[in-house]
Protein backbone atom coordinates (compact mmCIF):
# COMPACT_ATOMS: atom_id res chain seq x y z
CA UNK A 1 0.00 0.00 0.00
CA UNK A 2 2.93 2.43 0.89
CA UNK A 3 3.77 1.77 -2.40
CA UNK A 4 0.72 3.45 -4.37
CA UNK A 5 0.43 5.74 -1.11
CA UNK A 6 1.19 8.82 -3.71
CA UNK A 7 -1.85 8.13 -5.55
CA UNK A 8 -3.75 10.93 -2.59
CA UNK A 9 -1.91 13.57 -3.89
CA UNK A 10 -2.60 14.60 -7.82
CA UNK A 11 0.72 16.37 -7.96
CA UNK A 12 2.84 13.70 -6.86
CA UNK A 13 0.40 11.62 -9.09
CA UNK A 14 1.59 13.62 -12.20
CA UNK A 15 5.22 13.93 -10.83
CA UNK A 16 5.08 9.72 -11.28
CA UNK A 17 3.52 10.22 -14.49
CA UNK A 18 6.31 12.19 -15.69
CA UNK A 19 9.36 10.09 -14.44
CA UNK A 20 7.95 6.99 -15.25
CA UNK A 21 7.07 8.65 -18.53
CA UNK A 22 10.36 9.65 -19.03
CA UNK A 23 11.83 5.92 -18.81
CA UNK A 24 9.38 4.50 -20.97
CA UNK A 25 10.28 7.32 -23.75
CA UNK A 26 14.13 6.69 -23.36
CA UNK A 27 13.49 3.26 -23.81
CA UNK A 28 11.51 4.20 -27.26
CA UNK A 29 14.46 6.69 -28.33
CA UNK A 30 16.87 3.32 -27.27
CA UNK A 31 14.61 0.48 -28.63
CA UNK A 32 14.28 2.80 -31.97
CA UNK A 33 18.26 3.15 -32.45
CA UNK A 34 18.47 -0.54 -32.18
CA UNK A 35 15.96 -1.54 -34.53
CA UNK A 36 17.51 0.68 -36.88
CA UNK A 37 20.63 -1.66 -37.60
CA UNK A 38 18.46 -3.53 -39.53
CA UNK A 39 19.27 -1.82 -42.18
CA UNK A 40 23.04 -2.64 -41.84
CA UNK A 41 21.98 -6.07 -42.43
CA UNK A 42 21.61 -9.59 -40.90
CA UNK A 43 25.02 -9.86 -38.95
CA UNK A 44 25.47 -6.82 -37.63
CA UNK A 45 21.44 -7.15 -36.11
CA UNK A 46 21.51 -10.05 -35.26
CA UNK A 47 24.90 -9.34 -33.45
CA UNK A 48 23.69 -6.97 -31.69
CA UNK A 49 20.39 -8.95 -30.61
CA UNK A 50 22.66 -11.88 -29.25
CA UNK A 51 24.09 -8.84 -27.24
CA UNK A 52 21.53 -7.75 -26.19
CA UNK A 53 19.84 -11.16 -24.96
CA UNK A 54 22.89 -13.34 -24.15
CA UNK A 55 25.66 -10.86 -23.35
CA UNK A 56 23.84 -8.27 -20.70
CA UNK A 57 23.09 -11.50 -18.40
CA UNK A 58 21.39 -10.13 -15.28
CA UNK A 59 21.09 -6.27 -16.34
CA UNK A 60 18.61 -7.34 -19.15
CA UNK A 61 16.39 -8.48 -16.49
CA UNK A 62 17.17 -5.60 -14.11
CA UNK A 63 16.13 -3.11 -17.09
CA UNK A 64 13.38 -5.24 -17.76
CA UNK A 65 12.02 -5.31 -14.63
CA UNK A 66 12.52 -1.72 -14.32
CA UNK A 67 10.82 -0.89 -17.41
CA UNK A 68 7.87 -3.06 -16.22
CA UNK A 69 8.16 -1.41 -12.95
CA UNK A 70 7.58 2.13 -15.18
CA UNK A 71 4.69 0.63 -17.14
CA UNK A 72 3.01 -0.75 -14.51
CA UNK A 73 3.01 3.05 -12.56
CA UNK A 74 2.37 5.08 -15.33
CA UNK A 75 -0.88 2.61 -16.58
CA UNK A 76 -2.34 2.39 -13.10
CA UNK A 77 -1.80 6.48 -12.11
CA UNK A 78 -3.24 7.27 -15.65
CA UNK A 79 -6.23 5.14 -14.65
CA UNK A 80 -6.75 6.35 -11.43
CA UNK A 81 -6.30 10.28 -12.29
CA UNK A 82 -8.80 9.35 -15.07
CA UNK A 83 -11.62 8.29 -12.78
CA UNK A 84 -10.68 11.08 -10.57
CA UNK A 85 -10.95 13.22 -13.28
CA UNK A 86 -14.24 11.99 -14.27
CA UNK A 87 -15.83 12.55 -11.43
CA UNK A 88 -14.21 15.91 -10.67
CA UNK A 89 -16.52 17.11 -13.81
CA UNK A 90 -19.39 14.80 -13.26
CA UNK A 91 -21.78 17.22 -15.63
CA UNK A 92 -20.78 17.57 -18.88
CA UNK A 93 -21.46 20.94 -21.10
CA UNK A 94 -24.21 21.03 -23.64
CA UNK A 95 -21.83 23.01 -26.06
CA UNK A 96 -17.46 22.68 -25.61
CA UNK A 97 -15.40 24.34 -26.98
CA UNK A 98 -11.11 23.67 -27.10
CA UNK A 99 -9.02 26.78 -27.78
CA UNK A 100 -5.40 25.54 -26.26
CA UNK A 101 -6.54 21.33 -25.99
CA UNK A 102 -5.60 19.78 -28.70
CA UNK A 103 -6.63 16.23 -30.60
CA UNK A 104 -3.62 14.83 -29.45
CA UNK A 105 -4.01 15.86 -25.52
CA UNK A 106 -7.32 15.07 -25.08
CA UNK A 107 -6.46 11.28 -25.93
CA UNK A 108 -4.30 10.30 -23.86
CA UNK A 109 -5.75 7.64 -22.38
CA UNK A 110 -7.33 6.60 -25.58
CA UNK A 111 -4.11 6.60 -27.45
CA UNK A 112 -2.47 5.17 -24.27
CA UNK A 113 -5.15 2.11 -23.55
CA UNK A 114 -4.49 1.31 -27.63
CA UNK A 115 -0.20 1.32 -27.41
CA UNK A 116 -0.63 -0.91 -24.37
CA UNK A 117 -2.83 -3.42 -26.54
CA UNK A 118 -0.58 -2.92 -29.30
CA UNK A 119 1.98 -3.59 -27.02
CA UNK A 120 1.18 -6.98 -25.80
CA UNK A 121 0.84 -7.96 -29.37
CA UNK A 122 4.01 -6.83 -30.14
CA UNK A 123 6.15 -8.49 -26.80
CA UNK A 124 4.24 -11.73 -27.80
CA UNK A 125 5.50 -11.58 -31.03
CA UNK A 126 8.90 -10.66 -31.11
CA UNK A 127 10.26 -10.61 -27.61
CA UNK A 128 8.31 -14.31 -26.81
CA UNK A 129 7.19 -15.77 -30.04
CA UNK A 130 3.55 -16.87 -29.00
CA UNK A 131 2.23 -15.54 -31.79
CA UNK A 132 3.10 -16.46 -35.15
CA UNK A 133 6.01 -18.87 -33.51
CA UNK A 134 7.53 -19.71 -36.59
CA UNK A 135 8.94 -16.01 -37.32
CA UNK A 136 10.41 -16.44 -33.81
CA UNK A 137 11.68 -20.17 -34.09
CA UNK A 138 14.43 -19.45 -36.57
CA UNK A 139 18.51 -20.18 -36.19
CA UNK A 140 21.40 -18.01 -37.39
CA UNK A 141 24.50 -20.06 -37.85
CA UNK A 142 27.61 -17.73 -37.73
CA UNK A 143 31.41 -17.57 -37.79
CA UNK A 144 32.46 -16.53 -34.75
CA UNK A 145 35.93 -16.40 -35.22
CA UNK A 146 35.98 -14.51 -38.45
CA UNK A 147 34.90 -10.72 -39.47
CA UNK A 148 32.83 -9.69 -42.12
CA UNK A 149 34.21 -8.18 -45.43
CA UNK A 150 32.55 -7.19 -48.48
CA UNK A 151 31.52 -9.16 -51.45
CA UNK A 152 34.77 -10.40 -53.06
CA UNK A 153 36.50 -12.71 -55.47
CA UNK A 154 33.66 -15.62 -55.42
CA UNK A 155 36.25 -18.09 -56.91
CA UNK A 156 38.53 -18.73 -53.92
CA UNK A 157 35.48 -19.37 -52.21
CA UNK A 158 34.28 -21.84 -50.13
CA UNK A 159 30.66 -22.03 -50.83
CA UNK A 160 28.45 -23.09 -48.30
CA UNK A 161 25.35 -21.36 -49.00
CA UNK A 162 21.93 -22.35 -48.41
CA UNK A 163 23.46 -25.74 -46.81
CA UNK A 164 22.50 -24.83 -43.40
CA UNK A 165 22.35 -28.54 -42.09
CA UNK A 166 25.94 -29.31 -43.26
CA UNK A 167 27.31 -26.16 -41.08
CA UNK A 168 24.62 -26.96 -38.17
CA UNK A 169 27.11 -29.94 -37.24
CA UNK A 170 29.90 -27.43 -36.50
CA UNK A 171 32.35 -28.17 -39.64
CA UNK A 172 33.07 -26.37 -42.40
CA UNK A 173 34.85 -28.52 -45.04
CA UNK A 174 37.40 -25.80 -46.36
CA UNK A 175 39.53 -24.87 -43.38
CA UNK A 176 42.60 -23.81 -45.01
CA UNK A 177 40.78 -21.18 -46.72
CA UNK A 178 40.84 -17.74 -45.08
CA UNK A 179 37.87 -16.32 -46.43
CA UNK A 180 34.53 -18.15 -46.32
CA UNK A 181 31.18 -18.21 -48.05
CA UNK A 182 28.49 -17.90 -45.85
CA UNK A 183 24.79 -17.43 -46.43
CA UNK A 184 25.91 -14.64 -48.94
CA UNK A 185 28.50 -12.52 -46.39
CA UNK A 186 32.27 -12.88 -47.16
CA UNK A 187 33.89 -13.70 -43.80
CA UNK A 188 37.27 -13.29 -43.12
CA UNK A 189 38.31 -16.03 -40.26
CA UNK A 190 40.91 -15.51 -37.80
CA UNK A 191 41.97 -18.62 -36.54
CA UNK A 192 43.22 -22.05 -38.63
CA UNK A 193 39.39 -22.71 -38.89
CA UNK A 194 35.95 -21.09 -38.66
CA UNK A 195 33.93 -21.78 -35.82
CA UNK A 196 30.67 -22.28 -36.53
CA UNK A 197 27.75 -20.75 -33.31
CA UNK A 198 24.11 -20.62 -33.62
CA UNK A 199 22.05 -17.75 -32.50
CA UNK A 200 18.74 -16.37 -32.49
CA UNK A 201 17.79 -15.61 -36.24
CA UNK A 202 16.25 -12.26 -34.73
CA UNK A 203 16.91 -10.37 -38.42
CA UNK A 204 14.74 -13.55 -39.86
CA UNK A 205 12.14 -13.15 -37.88
CA UNK A 206 11.85 -9.45 -37.83
CA UNK A 207 11.60 -9.88 -42.01
CA UNK A 208 9.27 -12.55 -42.13
CA UNK A 209 7.03 -10.81 -39.63
CA UNK A 210 7.16 -7.53 -41.60
CA UNK A 211 6.84 -9.32 -44.84
CA UNK A 212 3.22 -10.19 -43.74
CA UNK A 213 1.40 -7.38 -44.56
CA UNK A 214 -1.28 -7.17 -41.75
CA UNK A 215 2.17 -7.40 -39.11
CA UNK A 216 2.65 -4.25 -40.81
CA UNK A 217 0.26 -2.31 -40.96
CA UNK A 218 -0.99 -2.75 -37.19
CA UNK A 219 2.62 -1.83 -36.61
CA UNK A 220 2.54 1.51 -38.25
CA UNK A 221 -1.00 2.08 -36.91
CA UNK A 222 0.74 1.36 -33.14
CA UNK A 223 3.90 3.31 -33.77
CA UNK A 224 1.56 6.91 -35.22
CA UNK A 225 -0.24 5.97 -32.04
CA UNK A 226 2.32 6.26 -29.75
CA UNK A 227 3.76 9.56 -31.49
CA UNK A 228 0.35 11.22 -31.01
CA UNK A 229 1.10 10.19 -27.52
CA UNK A 230 4.70 11.23 -27.18
CA UNK A 231 3.56 14.73 -29.13
CA UNK A 232 1.85 15.81 -25.98
CA UNK A 233 3.73 13.64 -23.43
CA UNK A 234 7.23 15.27 -23.64
CA UNK A 235 6.46 18.61 -23.55
CA UNK A 236 4.08 17.77 -21.07
CA UNK A 237 6.56 16.12 -18.41
CA UNK A 238 8.24 19.50 -18.70
CA UNK A 239 5.64 21.52 -17.21
CA UNK A 240 4.66 18.38 -14.22
CA UNK A 241 8.44 18.23 -13.29
CA UNK A 242 8.35 22.03 -13.02
CA UNK A 243 10.06 23.68 -16.01
CA UNK A 244 7.76 26.04 -17.87
CA UNK A 245 10.31 29.22 -18.83
CA UNK A 246 8.98 31.99 -21.24
CA UNK A 247 12.27 31.44 -23.27
CA UNK A 248 12.27 27.79 -23.66
CA UNK A 249 8.85 26.21 -23.30
CA UNK A 250 7.83 27.12 -26.52
CA UNK A 251 11.32 25.51 -28.33
CA UNK A 252 10.18 22.47 -25.43
CA UNK A 253 6.41 22.69 -27.19
CA UNK A 254 8.27 22.42 -30.76
CA UNK A 255 10.94 19.81 -30.08
CA UNK A 256 8.33 17.45 -28.76
CA UNK A 257 6.59 17.66 -31.73
CA UNK A 258 9.62 16.97 -33.78
CA UNK A 259 11.17 14.72 -31.60
CA UNK A 260 7.47 12.25 -32.12
CA UNK A 261 7.71 12.83 -35.52
CA UNK A 262 11.21 11.58 -35.85
CA UNK A 263 10.18 8.59 -33.66
CA UNK A 264 7.80 7.74 -35.64
CA UNK A 265 9.38 7.92 -38.92
CA UNK A 266 12.40 5.88 -37.64
CA UNK A 267 10.14 3.28 -36.82
CA UNK A 268 8.15 3.13 -39.57
CA UNK A 269 10.92 2.74 -42.00
CA UNK A 270 11.33 -0.69 -41.02
CA UNK A 271 8.47 -2.52 -42.19
CA UNK A 272 7.80 0.03 -44.97
CA UNK A 273 11.20 -0.79 -46.55
CA UNK A 274 10.87 -4.48 -46.06
CA UNK A 275 7.51 -4.48 -47.73
CA UNK A 276 9.01 -2.62 -50.44
CA UNK A 277 11.89 -5.09 -50.21
CA UNK A 278 14.19 -3.20 -49.87
CA UNK A 279 15.72 -4.81 -46.97
CA UNK A 280 15.45 -8.05 -46.28
CA UNK A 281 16.69 -9.86 -49.23
CA UNK A 282 18.93 -12.71 -48.04
CA UNK A 283 16.75 -14.02 -45.17
CA UNK B 1 -29.34 42.55 -33.07
CA UNK B 2 -31.67 39.52 -32.91
CA UNK B 3 -30.38 36.74 -30.86
CA UNK B 4 -31.17 33.15 -30.22
CA UNK B 5 -30.45 32.26 -26.34
CA UNK B 6 -29.98 28.72 -24.72
CA UNK B 7 -30.04 29.58 -21.01
CA UNK B 8 -29.06 27.15 -18.59
CA UNK B 9 -32.18 26.91 -16.18
CA UNK B 10 -32.20 24.62 -12.54
CA UNK B 11 -34.84 25.80 -9.92
CA UNK B 12 -32.35 24.97 -7.35
CA UNK B 13 -29.05 22.98 -6.43
CA UNK B 14 -31.85 19.53 -6.09
CA UNK B 15 -33.26 20.19 -9.59
CA UNK B 16 -31.79 18.30 -13.02
CA UNK B 17 -32.24 21.59 -15.01
CA UNK B 18 -32.28 22.08 -18.66
CA UNK B 19 -31.48 23.96 -21.20
CA UNK B 20 -34.28 26.75 -22.18
CA UNK B 21 -34.73 28.71 -25.75
CA UNK B 22 -34.94 32.28 -25.50
CA UNK B 23 -35.17 34.88 -28.50
CA UNK B 24 -34.46 38.14 -27.74
CA UNK B 25 -35.17 41.53 -30.07
CA UNK B 26 -33.57 44.71 -29.49
CA UNK B 27 -30.17 43.91 -28.20
CA UNK B 28 -27.67 46.67 -28.70
CA UNK B 29 -24.02 46.57 -29.77
CA UNK B 30 -22.98 48.71 -27.31
CA UNK B 31 -24.65 46.47 -24.33
CA UNK B 32 -22.53 44.02 -22.53
CA UNK B 33 -22.77 40.51 -22.14
CA UNK B 34 -24.80 41.01 -18.91
CA UNK B 35 -26.71 44.23 -20.13
CA UNK B 36 -28.26 41.87 -22.81
CA UNK B 37 -29.19 39.50 -20.11
CA UNK B 38 -30.73 42.25 -18.51
CA UNK B 39 -32.88 43.03 -20.98
CA UNK B 40 -33.86 39.38 -21.21
CA UNK B 41 -34.82 39.04 -17.00
CA UNK B 42 -36.80 42.56 -17.75
CA UNK B 43 -38.78 40.70 -20.68
CA UNK B 44 -39.67 37.82 -18.11
CA UNK B 45 -40.34 39.71 -15.23
CA UNK B 46 -42.91 41.62 -17.25
CA UNK B 47 -44.12 38.57 -18.48
CA UNK B 48 -44.73 37.40 -15.05
CA UNK B 49 -41.87 34.30 -15.70
CA UNK B 50 -38.64 33.84 -13.33
CA UNK B 51 -35.77 35.89 -14.34
CA UNK B 52 -32.27 34.02 -14.80
CA UNK B 53 -30.14 34.11 -12.16
CA UNK B 54 -26.89 34.65 -12.82
CA UNK B 55 -23.77 36.21 -10.96
CA UNK B 56 -22.54 39.78 -11.24
CA UNK B 57 -20.88 42.94 -9.14
CA UNK B 58 -18.85 45.44 -9.88
CA UNK B 59 -19.34 45.16 -13.75
CA UNK B 60 -15.86 46.43 -14.85
CA UNK B 61 -13.93 43.65 -15.09
CA UNK B 62 -12.02 43.07 -11.64
CA UNK B 63 -14.08 41.86 -9.06
CA UNK B 64 -14.24 38.16 -10.22
CA UNK B 65 -18.13 37.41 -9.71
CA UNK B 66 -19.38 37.25 -13.25
CA UNK B 67 -19.70 33.44 -14.62
CA UNK B 68 -21.27 32.19 -17.37
CA UNK B 69 -19.79 29.31 -20.18
CA UNK B 70 -20.66 31.08 -23.05
CA UNK B 71 -20.75 28.60 -25.98
CA UNK B 72 -18.72 26.65 -24.76
CA UNK B 73 -15.91 28.95 -23.59
CA UNK B 74 -15.74 30.38 -20.02
CA UNK B 75 -16.52 34.18 -19.98
CA UNK B 76 -16.94 33.78 -23.79
CA UNK B 77 -14.37 33.58 -26.89
CA UNK B 78 -13.19 37.07 -26.13
CA UNK B 79 -9.46 37.03 -25.27
CA UNK B 80 -8.33 38.28 -21.77
CA UNK B 81 -12.06 39.37 -20.67
CA UNK B 82 -14.91 38.65 -18.03
CA UNK B 83 -17.96 38.10 -19.17
CA UNK B 84 -18.84 41.72 -17.86
CA UNK B 85 -16.73 43.49 -20.23
CA UNK B 86 -17.99 41.42 -23.06
CA UNK B 87 -19.70 43.22 -25.11
CA UNK B 88 -22.85 42.43 -27.98
CA UNK B 89 -20.77 43.92 -30.69
CA UNK B 90 -18.04 40.63 -30.43
CA UNK B 91 -21.69 38.98 -31.81
CA UNK B 92 -23.50 38.89 -35.27
CA UNK B 93 -27.10 39.49 -35.46
CA UNK B 94 -28.70 36.43 -35.51
CA UNK B 95 -26.14 34.82 -33.92
CA UNK B 96 -27.22 31.45 -31.12
CA UNK B 97 -25.29 31.50 -27.88
CA UNK B 98 -25.58 28.45 -25.24
CA UNK B 99 -24.77 29.98 -21.83
CA UNK B 100 -23.93 27.67 -19.29
CA UNK B 101 -22.86 27.98 -15.42
CA UNK B 102 -19.48 27.30 -14.75
CA UNK B 103 -19.37 23.17 -14.20
CA UNK B 104 -17.48 21.33 -11.44
CA UNK B 105 -18.37 18.52 -8.94
CA UNK B 106 -16.46 21.86 -6.67
CA UNK B 107 -19.06 24.37 -7.90
CA UNK B 108 -22.28 23.33 -7.37
CA UNK B 109 -24.91 25.00 -9.15
CA UNK B 110 -27.56 26.81 -6.57
CA UNK B 111 -29.75 28.09 -9.07
CA UNK B 112 -29.61 28.70 -13.17
CA UNK B 113 -26.31 30.31 -13.70
CA UNK B 114 -25.18 30.50 -9.87
CA UNK B 115 -22.68 28.24 -8.66
CA UNK B 116 -21.31 28.09 -5.07
CA UNK B 117 -17.38 28.93 -5.71
CA UNK B 118 -16.85 29.11 -1.59
CA UNK B 119 -14.09 26.44 -2.67
CA UNK B 120 -11.81 28.72 -3.92
CA UNK B 121 -12.27 30.54 0.22
CA UNK B 122 -11.64 27.42 1.77
CA UNK B 123 -8.23 27.25 -0.23
CA UNK B 124 -7.34 30.48 0.49
CA UNK B 125 -8.22 30.12 4.39
CA UNK B 126 -6.00 27.01 4.30
CA UNK B 127 -2.59 29.20 3.48
CA UNK B 128 -3.62 32.21 0.74
CA UNK B 129 -2.16 34.90 3.28
CA UNK B 130 0.95 36.25 5.02
CA UNK B 131 1.45 36.50 8.64
CA UNK B 132 2.28 39.88 9.56
CA UNK B 133 2.39 42.29 12.85
CA UNK B 134 0.08 45.31 12.40
CA UNK B 135 1.60 48.96 12.84
CA UNK B 136 3.18 50.93 10.49
CA UNK B 137 4.52 50.28 7.53
CA UNK B 138 8.13 49.20 7.10
CA UNK B 139 10.74 51.85 5.16
CA UNK B 140 9.77 50.37 1.33
CA UNK B 141 13.54 50.32 0.34
CA UNK B 142 14.30 48.69 3.45
CA UNK B 143 13.43 45.52 1.95
CA UNK B 144 14.79 44.74 -1.91
CA UNK B 145 12.84 42.40 -3.99
CA UNK B 146 14.27 42.12 -8.05
CA UNK B 147 12.43 43.99 -10.11
CA UNK B 148 11.35 40.34 -12.42
CA UNK B 149 10.45 39.13 -8.95
CA UNK B 150 8.25 41.89 -8.18
CA UNK B 151 5.99 41.80 -12.06
CA UNK B 152 6.01 38.16 -11.75
CA UNK B 153 4.21 38.52 -8.37
CA UNK B 154 2.09 41.07 -9.89
CA UNK B 155 1.27 39.33 -12.79
CA UNK B 156 -0.07 36.21 -10.34
CA UNK B 157 -1.68 38.41 -8.26
CA UNK B 158 -4.18 39.65 -10.78
CA UNK B 159 -6.16 36.49 -10.68
CA UNK B 160 -9.32 37.76 -9.40
CA UNK B 161 -10.33 33.95 -8.27
CA UNK B 162 -14.04 33.94 -10.92
CA UNK B 163 -12.77 30.19 -11.43
CA UNK B 164 -12.69 30.44 -15.54
CA UNK B 165 -9.86 27.76 -15.43
CA UNK B 166 -12.00 25.71 -13.17
CA UNK B 167 -14.51 25.73 -15.61
CA UNK B 168 -12.54 25.66 -18.45
CA UNK B 169 -10.49 22.70 -17.84
CA UNK B 170 -11.90 19.57 -18.94
CA UNK B 171 -10.97 17.83 -15.30
CA UNK B 172 -12.38 20.80 -13.40
CA UNK B 173 -8.93 20.95 -11.34
CA UNK B 174 -8.12 24.02 -9.94
CA UNK B 175 -4.19 24.77 -10.04
CA UNK B 176 -4.53 27.47 -12.36
CA UNK B 177 -5.62 29.40 -9.00
CA UNK B 178 -4.33 27.83 -6.74
CA UNK B 179 -0.39 28.20 -8.00
CA UNK B 180 -1.15 32.03 -8.64
CA UNK B 181 -2.34 32.51 -4.97
CA UNK B 182 0.70 30.38 -3.93
CA UNK B 183 2.90 32.10 -6.71
CA UNK B 184 1.95 35.78 -5.85
CA UNK B 185 4.19 35.48 -2.09
CA UNK B 186 6.48 32.44 -3.06
CA UNK B 187 8.12 35.12 -5.30
CA UNK B 188 8.45 37.56 -2.38
CA UNK B 189 10.35 37.92 0.71
CA UNK B 190 7.38 38.47 2.58
CA UNK B 191 6.14 35.16 1.39
CA UNK B 192 8.90 32.98 2.69
CA UNK B 193 8.59 32.09 6.45
CA UNK B 194 4.95 30.43 5.66
CA UNK B 195 6.21 29.23 2.04
CA UNK B 196 6.37 25.41 2.42
CA UNK B 197 3.82 25.33 4.82
CA UNK B 198 1.40 27.48 2.53
CA UNK B 199 1.92 25.44 -0.82
CA UNK B 200 1.38 22.01 1.30
CA UNK B 201 -2.15 23.65 2.91
CA UNK B 202 -3.64 24.84 0.00
CA UNK B 203 -2.94 22.09 -2.53
CA UNK B 204 -3.86 19.75 0.61
CA UNK B 205 -7.22 21.54 0.48
CA UNK B 206 -7.70 21.92 -3.20
CA UNK B 207 -7.84 17.89 -3.53
CA UNK B 208 -10.36 17.54 -0.04
CA UNK B 209 -12.70 20.31 -2.64
CA UNK B 210 -12.79 17.55 -5.53
CA UNK B 211 -11.04 19.42 -7.99
CA UNK B 212 -9.61 16.95 -10.71
CA UNK B 213 -5.78 16.79 -11.55
CA UNK B 214 -4.21 18.64 -14.29
CA UNK B 215 -3.37 17.33 -17.36
CA UNK B 216 -1.46 20.51 -19.33
CA UNK B 217 -4.52 20.75 -21.63
CA UNK B 218 -3.57 24.64 -20.90
CA UNK B 219 -7.24 25.47 -21.38
CA UNK B 220 -7.22 27.67 -18.16
CA UNK B 221 -4.72 30.13 -19.53
CA UNK B 222 -6.70 30.06 -21.84
CA UNK B 223 -9.67 30.98 -20.39
CA UNK B 224 -7.95 33.36 -17.75
CA UNK B 225 -9.57 36.77 -18.21
CA UNK B 226 -6.44 37.98 -16.79
CA UNK B 227 -4.04 35.66 -18.95
CA UNK B 228 -2.15 33.96 -16.15
CA UNK B 229 0.33 31.71 -17.28
CA UNK B 230 0.33 28.01 -16.77
CA UNK B 231 4.12 28.90 -15.92
CA UNK B 232 2.91 29.36 -11.92
CA UNK B 233 1.64 25.58 -12.76
CA UNK B 234 5.57 24.65 -13.36
CA UNK B 235 6.45 26.82 -10.36
CA UNK B 236 3.86 25.25 -8.06
CA UNK B 237 4.78 22.01 -9.06
CA UNK B 238 8.49 22.46 -7.89
CA UNK B 239 7.46 24.40 -5.25
CA UNK B 240 5.18 21.15 -3.83
CA UNK B 241 7.76 18.94 -4.62
CA UNK B 242 10.18 20.38 -2.79
CA UNK B 243 8.26 21.27 0.14
CA UNK B 244 6.82 17.73 0.55
CA UNK B 245 10.68 16.03 0.87
CA UNK B 246 11.99 18.96 2.77
CA UNK B 247 9.09 20.22 4.80
CA UNK B 248 8.95 18.14 8.71
CA UNK B 249 5.54 19.38 9.46
CA UNK B 250 2.80 17.60 9.13
CA UNK B 251 -0.24 19.75 7.34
Amino acid sequence: MILINYLKSTILSKFVMAITGVILVLFVIGHCVGNLQVFLGKDAFNSYAYFLQERLGELLWLIRIGLIAAAVFHIITSVWLKFLNWGAKPTKYQVKNYVKARLTSRTMIWTGIMIFAFLTYHILHFTMGVVHPEDYNKTDYYVTNAVSVDKVNNGTLNDTEGSDECCAEGTATNAKESIINYNGSMYKVEGDEPILSERHDAYAMVISGFQKPLVSILYIIGVILLGFHLNHAIQSSFQTLGYNNPKYFPKIVAGSTILSILIVLCYIAIPISILLGLVGGRV
Amino acid sequence: MRLKLFIWRQKNAQDKGHMEKYPVDDVQEDMSFLEMLDVLNEKLILEGKEPVAFDHDCREGICGACSLTINGIPHGHEKGTTTCQLHMRKFKDGDTIYIEPFRAKAFPVIKDLVVDRSAFERIMQAGGFISVNTGNAIEANSLPIPKKNAELAMDAAQCIGCGACVAACPNAAAMLFVSAKVSQFALLPQGQPERKRRVLAMVNQMEKEGFGACTNFYECEAACPKQISVRFIAMMNRDYLCSRVSEPVEV
